[in-house]
């Protein structure tokens, strides 16, 4: 059951994109789960749970991203961090 | 492993300066494909022979070929170039600054090839270019993982998120060592099977350190603590304690990277335990190693030699 991998593709909404604030956004709800969650995009890669490797992939604003969650409670990590893409990462 | 194909627009971007490369004819036409570092002198095609023409490479043209061709009556030298640029090559470079036949400039159009042009010595750019071509063609690939160099040794460093990987390299960092990516590698593979790897371009140098943020290091530890790009002797995990970690370093295990097999150990992480110190000194046994000194498989051939000799009662 925990070990079937879920995913979702989301939107990148905000002004700016995936820059460092974001990025620290998602690397602490992605912490708050022990699924391995990833976010890809054009075939690269990352840890949802690495700063820096959410800044590498760069998610520019209107992009699309790909997530990517194993374990057990891997669709509810999925759900809280596609509320934080949806609500534009809180962005003013 | 198969080569990644490039595109002459590609080598283009990349060789404008280094190699000196310019655009004569054949400028829609730059999508072609690359599909072999080797390049060829068409001498041979343009007698006429084309048994074994290798038609997948860039066709260089230099002083012998254009002399040649330059001898041979208009209508011949038409047929004998239409002939070459008939086989589907990805294209055509001029070298020593050569002005080029007005039949190259029409065929490149009539046959969609381009022709590109550079001032260099066609030897010096036969170099240079294969070198080049090795390095844009070479496979590529992302990992997840911190990269360090110490003492001439690429380390990389893996491990789930939150284990320590940033920690242990600032520590290494302060030591006097050289970070080359943090979290995020970029690896490339020779077509000699070694493995090089860099950071990504947008974070290069930059460091995140938990409760501190992001850090930039050369600004901190000053340029000596960054290293733009090292090859690859030993990937290191730094993993929960399993209590299965191999006690004595005989049994040498590996990772496929790209196709290449390096050496791998398996560091359990333990509250009070100094991994700086432990990643160093891994690296100075693999330096080692790689000198021929296997200090775990020497002391084991002792004790083998030693329980043999007892067992025959010498």
């Amino acid at each position: 059951m925990g070990n079937k991998s879920i995913s979702r593709k989301l939107k990148v909404e905000n002004e700016y994109g995936i820059h460092a604030r974001p990025a620290a956004l998602i690397v602490k709800e992605a912490a708050r789960y022990t699924a391995d969650i990833y976010l890809e995009k054009d075939g690269n890669r990352v840890s949802c749970k690495s700063i820096m490797g959410l800044m590498t992939i760069e998610g520019f604003p209107g992009s699309w991203v790909t997530l990517i969650a194993t374990g057990s409670d891997a669709a509810d990590a999925l759900d809280s961090l596609e509320a934080l893409f949806v609500a534009k990462f809180h962005e003013a | 492993m198969k080569m990644r194909e490039i595109t002459v627009q590609r080598l283009l971007d990349q060789g404008a300066d280094s190699l000196k490369l310019k655009v004569l004819a054949g400028e829609d036409y730059l999508s072609r494909k690359v599909q072999e570092t080797a390049m060829n002198r068409p001498g041979l095609a343009l007698t006429g022979f084309f048994t074994y023409f290798a038609h997948q490479r860039l066709q260089i043209f230099g002083l012998a070929e254009l002399t040649y061709l330059k001898n041979l009556e208009p209508a011949e030298r038409r047929s004998r170039l239409e002939a070459v640029f008939k086989q589907q090559i990805p294209g055509v470079v001029l070298t020593r600054k050569r002005r080029a036949i007005p039949e190259i400039l029409e065929l490149a159009a009539a046959y969609q090839v381009p022709v590109l042009c550079t001032s260099m010595v066609t030897m010096d750019f036969v170099n240079a270019c294969t070198v080049m071509l090795d390095e844009l063609t070479a496979p590529t690939k992302r990992v997840q993982g911190t990269t360090l160099e110490l003492m001439g040794i690429g380390v990389l460093l893996r491990g789930d998120p939150g284990i320590g990987k940033s920690e242990t390299a600032l520590a290494l960092i302060e030591r006097g060592y050289s970070l080359v990516s943090d979290d995020v590698t970029e690896m490339r593979r020779t077509s000699q099977g070694r493995l090089f790897c860099w950071a990504n371009d947008m974070t290069r140098y930059h460091m995140e350190i938990r409760g501190l943020g992001i850090i930039h290091v050369p600004s901190l530890f000053g340029v000596s603590a960054i290293r733009r790009q090292t090859e690859l002797d030993l990937v290191i995990d730094l993993t929960m304690p399993t209590g299965e970690e191999d006690r004595t370093g005989v049994l040498q295990e590996t990772v496929d990277i790209l196709g290449v097999s390096v050496p791998l150990i398996m560091l359990p992480v333990r509250s009070g335990r100094d991994m700086a110190n432990i990643v160093e000194v891994a690296a100075l046994n693999q330096k080692l190693k790689e000198l021929g000194h296997d200090a775990a498989k020497e002391l084991d051939d002792k004790i083998i030699s030693r329980l043999n000799g007892v067992g025959r009662g010498q």
